[in-house]
């Protein structure tokens, strides 16, 4: 089997992953909320692994590439604005989940609704911008 | 023993960037190296690439720059709005996390 190619496989199931938390915990939360069911912190702590999975594994594509060839990935134009739209996200997303784990507990109903909806708006665009970056690279 | 070990280590550090070794090709079947092309003329690259068992697809790039990305091995692609000058005209091969796997061709042309 060729290492390399089981390490950028390795990464991608991380990052698969990773999507999978944060789209399918911040909907989770925000479902649990239009229910008028507080969303358990479980919730957010799926979330906040899933951003520091995807900041992690989308670095690790970075460094493979370092690795094996010396260089990071040759992006450009829409690839290069979608990465720098993914990066936001989950910088965004990791801030607001950790702000979420640790204050929410305070926050009014609205304001908690809001960052709900905040954490799926973030991964929804982050898996948007993901499609361009891999069709416009 | 420490330094054998040491050895080992960097052997294996070493070990991906010796598996950049493929074998692949890129032909650049027109313009030729050192072609005067027109301005006004309606320009294009043709190429025919291998890219190897590491390569994916391939980018082409004008004095450096990415203009574009080519997904089919052999075909043509139009250069459009190439300034009087000298230009690099590049074709590299990449992975499929777009990264050049090493096996290019560059030509140099003059536009008048």
């Amino acid at each position: 089997m060729d290492l390399q190619n089981l390490a950028y496989a390795l990464v991608q199931l991380a990052h698969n992953f990773g999507a999978v938390a944060v789209t399918g915990g911040a909907i989770a939360g925000w479902l649990s909320l239009r229910r008028d069911a507080a969303p358990t912190t479980g919730l957010l702590w799926l979330v906040l692994a899933g951003w520091s999975v995807q900041a992690a594994s989308g670095a690790g594509f970075g460094l493979i590439s370092l690795a094996y060839y010396g260089q990071f990935p040759d992006l450009h134009g829409v690839a290069i604005v979608a990465l720098l739209v993914k990066l936001t996200c989950a910088t965004a997303g990791l801030l607001l989940s950790l702000l979420s784990l640790k204050f929410a507990g305070n926050w009014s109903a609205a304001r908690r609704r809001h960052a709900w909806t905040a954490l799926v708006g973030l991964a929804a665009t982050a898996l948007s911008a993901a499609a361009f970056l891999r069709w416009f690279a | 023993m420490k330094k054998q070990s040491l050895c080992m280590l960097l052997a294996l550090a070493a070990l991906p960037l010796l598996a950049q070794a493929d074998t692949g090709s890129v032909m650049i079947v027109s313009p030729a190296d050192n072609a005067t092309l027109k301005a006004m003329a309606d320009n294009k690259i043709s190429y025919d690439v291998t890219p190897g068992p590491q390569g994916d697809h391939t980018h082409l790039y004008v004095d450096g720059r990415e203009i574009a990305v080519l997904r089919e091995l052999k075909g043509s692609y139009a250069l459009k709005s190439l300034t009087p000058g000298a230009h690099d005209l590049c074709i590299k091969v990449v992975n499929k996390n777009h990264t050049p796997v090493g096996i290019e061709k560059c030509v140099k042309v003059k536009v008048e």
